[in-house]
């Protein structure tokens, strides 16, 4: 029975909601119904935000329980951080209904997190410097072509480019609104067929991952 | 009387029309008709990436990216796919005693990937060998990649697996295991981070390619059907896009008007 | 072969990626110090996202600005941002801030700061409202377009919408003037989907360097009606409504480490093609 509901009440729920869904957006008339299914979706969204923490710190706390070398102390250090923002969140939404009003919460983000986000980020840009040094190299017709274009397209986003020359943005426009706009839409094309098949073997209940089953079971 | 929002006819019509083309090919493919995928060059790369780590000692490492989870749309197939390839590298793994380490970001997607890990262990008659241990669940994006980059500096595995859907620790990851001298194996259908994969790694699946490539490891049918049924729906589009080219030439509004039905 | 075996030529195609990590980063410190400064040319999906929110808006017209950008996006995405929130301001609009990111909170205020001279006529209630997150979910989206009290119930300070005046007769999609969508991955598409192809609400985006490419073709057959491309569509931007701030000084940055791009990818063909003639 459990093994029912598991899988087979899943489906249902499933194909329920779907034929639903294409009913709303195909076809004239109203569906509070629908609108009601997606008031819930946005709900148990929230809902996994929770989940996803609750999850997070159950595995760091498997790490502090097992002293997994060179981990665990990394583990309670993320409790103890956690913890702090929480709270101090807590506090300030139930004080003021705002928790960026909370001083620690507000400095939390404001400094360690923006500062170590952003630096993360821009290790980007060094890291796509290496990679062009290492991958630009014209071995072949199509890998000197690609190198061509790439370079025109580079000089095209810094303003430095016109004023080597001035046929450089006009080249490398060509190249950005032209040349690999055919290419990006066969991306799309095949990237909605894809999440189109995905969904027609959820709806029809084969598509085992999103059931969480494996493959071979 | 109108029952069809306007302008929203021939989505219809194209969505059941590959409905059809896909449930008629997965029935086909249930019914046992072999429905062939064509090599993959990075599939192939996999047993050969795999050896490289056993010469050498070193681990292999695999990530599906922090894109999405498991429910979301675009996305989520991607990560699914990762998960199928994750079980084909497993077995490998398993056969050839390389220990693998797994970085997984999506909270959703830990049970599967454990039940893959584990499966392929037991398939391969070594279940002692899995320890759930082999997935470090991290979470956020800058935490992963940072941890990432510490195993890589660390442990220097000889082959990294940067499979799923990706956001810019494409490009960090990629080319922190080429510092290392790692061989890469990267995919995802992400259009922004394709460039990144294909100038880091050593070979790259692209876009459906990934989806094939998950497929033809699982060997599951009812993929493989939708693949063709995709495949048939491509050729379809095609087909429309030369006659509307050259009715364009005629000015011929005919086909522009049937597609905003 | 041994380093000492190599010939320059080869040497010259294996620079330690360190050498170039600190060309790099002394050279983007350059334009801080002493700023580079160059003629930014206006591309046309930058100037279709000025000229098109100049020709829809109207005063008293409701807009979405909704923030899908963390603060390590802040760098790309906040100058084009602010620019746009500026913008329409001076088109009298009323502006609906809302976010898909978990720090959201955190980027509305840091828009209200880098606004501050714009925003100290403003009263907050009339003129914006900021509603605060929803779920990074299509579902969510789609949802909004639908009715946006099923998910905002109150602002982000609890009051109720229907308290608040430029939400009296705002409640979906069809209120909306347009979206303008901060974003650093696929929320656009959401947009796209959700409010531009059944409502017809047209949409922008304003998005790093990376999505450029990712969204052209959207903006090509006119279903984004204008787009904001990294640090530079930030610069452009800036320049239209008369502001240069911190993307244009950025422009610098810019140029000095696409030379720099440049001239490494020059070295190491010159380099490889050289030793492979050895």
């Amino acid at each position: 029975m459990a093994e029912v509901l598991r899988r087979e009440v899943v489906y249902l729920i499933t194909a329920i909601v779907t034929v639903i869904m294409f009913i709303e957006f195909f076809f004239i008339g109203t569906w509070n119904v629908a609108e009601e299914l997606r008031t819930w979706a946005t709900i148990i969204a929230n809902i996994s935000l929770g989940l996803g923490a609750v999850r997070l710190l159950s595995e760091h706390a498997k790490n502090i329980q097992k002293r997994r070398a060179g981990v665990w102390p990394f583990s309670i250090w993320l409790w103890i951080i956690f913890l702090i923002t929480i709270l101090s969140g807590l506090a300030g939404y139930v004080t003021t209904h705002d928790a960026m009003k909370n001083p620690l919460y507000n400095w939390l983000f404001k400094w360690p997190y923006t500062s170590l986000g952003q630096t993360l980020y821009a290790i980007t840009g060094f890291y796509i410097f290496s990679a062009a040094y290492r991958a630009f190299r014209a071995r072949n017709i199509d890998a000197a072509l690609l190198l061509i274009a790439g370079c025109f397209v580079i000089l095209t986003n810094a303003p430095i480019g016109e004023v080597i020359w001035s046929g450089i943005p006009v080249i490398g426009r060509w190249f950005l609104d032209y040349g690999q706009v055919p290419a990006m839409r066969c991306f799309l094309i095949v990237a909605a067929f894809g999440m189109l098949a995905y969904g027609f073997r959820a709806l029809l209940g084969r598509e085992r991952g999103f059931y969480g089953e494996v493959v071979g079971e | 009387m109108a029952i069809i929002v306007s302008g929203r006819g021939m989505a219809l019509v194209i969505l059941v029309l590959s409905y059809i083309l896909f449930y008629v090919f997965m029935y086909l493919g249930r019914k046992g008709k072999e429905i062939p995928v064509r090599t993959l060059p990075p599939m192939a790369a996999i047993p050969e990436g795999i050896g490289r780590a056993a010469e050498m000692g070193r681990p292999v490492m695999f990530t599906p990216g922090i894109a999405g989870d498991l429910n979301d749309p675009t996305q989520g197939p991607q990560v699914l796919a990762a998960i199928s390839i994750l079980g084909y590298i497993a077995r490998e793994c398993a056969r050839t005693g390389v220990k693998l380490d797994v970085f997984m970001p999506i909270p959703t997607a830990l049970p599967l990937t454990e039940e893959t890990l584990r499966t392929a262990y037991m398939a391969e008659g070594k279940p002692e060998e899995f320890s759930p241990d082999m997935i470090h669940f991290i979470a956020g994006q800058s935490p992963y990649l940072t941890a990432v980059l510490g195993y890589f500096q660390r442990e220097r595995p000889a082959t990294n697996f940067l499979i799923g859907g990706f956001y810019y620790e494409s490009v960090v990851m990629g080319e922190g295991g080429n510092t290392i001298g790692a061989f890469q194996i990267g995919g995802t259908a992400n259009t922004h981070q394709m460039p990144f994969l294909v100038a880091t790694c050593d070979y790259v699946l692209l876009a459906e390619e990934l989806y094939a490539a998950g497929a033809s490891i699982s060997k599951d049918p009812d993929i493989l059907g939708c693949l063709r049924g995709e495949d048939i729906m491509k050729f379809i589009l095609i087909a429309l896009m030369i006659v509307g080219f050259l009715l364009g030439f005629a000015r011929n509004p005919v086909l522009i008007n049937v597609l905003r039905w | 072969m041994s380093e000492e075996e190599l010939t320059f030529w080869e040497k010259l195609a294996r620079i330690d990626r360190r050498v170039f990590y600190w060309i790099l980063f002394i050279g983007l410190m350059i334009p801080f110090i002493r700023p580079i400064v160059f003629p930014i040319a206006i591309s046309p999906s930058t100037r279709d996202l000025y000229e098109g929110i100049k020709e829809m808006v109207e005063p008293g017209d409701v807009v979405v600005m909704n923030i899908a950008f963390g603060v390590s996006a802040w760098p790309e995405c906040m100058p084009a941002f602010c620019a746009c929130t500026k913008l329409l301001i001076k088109e009298g609009a009323k502006i609906i801030f809302w976010g898909a990111y978990y720090d959201v909170d955190m980027t509305y205020q840091e828009v209200l700061r880098r606004c501050e001279d714009y925003f100290k006529d403003l009263k907050y209630g009339e003129d914006y409202v900021y509603l605060g997150y929803y779920p990074y979910q299509e579902a969510a989206v789609a949802q909004l377009a639908a009715s946006i009290r099923s998910i905002f119930k109150t602002d982000n300070y609890g009051t109720p919408l229907d308290e608040i005046p430029m939400m009296k007769n705002v409640d979906k999609a069809t209120d909306i003037k347009l979206v303008l969508s901060g974003d650093t991955g696929d929320v656009c598409d959401y947009y796209i989907r959700q409010w531009r192809i059944p409502y017809g609400t047209p949409v922008a985006e304003i998005g790093i360097a990376m999505l450029g490419s990712s969204y052209m073709p959207f903006y090509k057959s006119g279903v984004l009606f204008g787009m904001s491309v990294g640090v530079r569509g930030g610069a452009e931007l800036e320049k239209l409504i008369g502001e240069p701030g911190e993307a244009t000084i950025r422009m610098g940055a810019i140029n000095i480490s696409h030379i720099l791009v440049v001239i490494a990818v020059i070295l190491a063909n010159i380099g490889y093609f050289a030793s492979r003639r050895k």
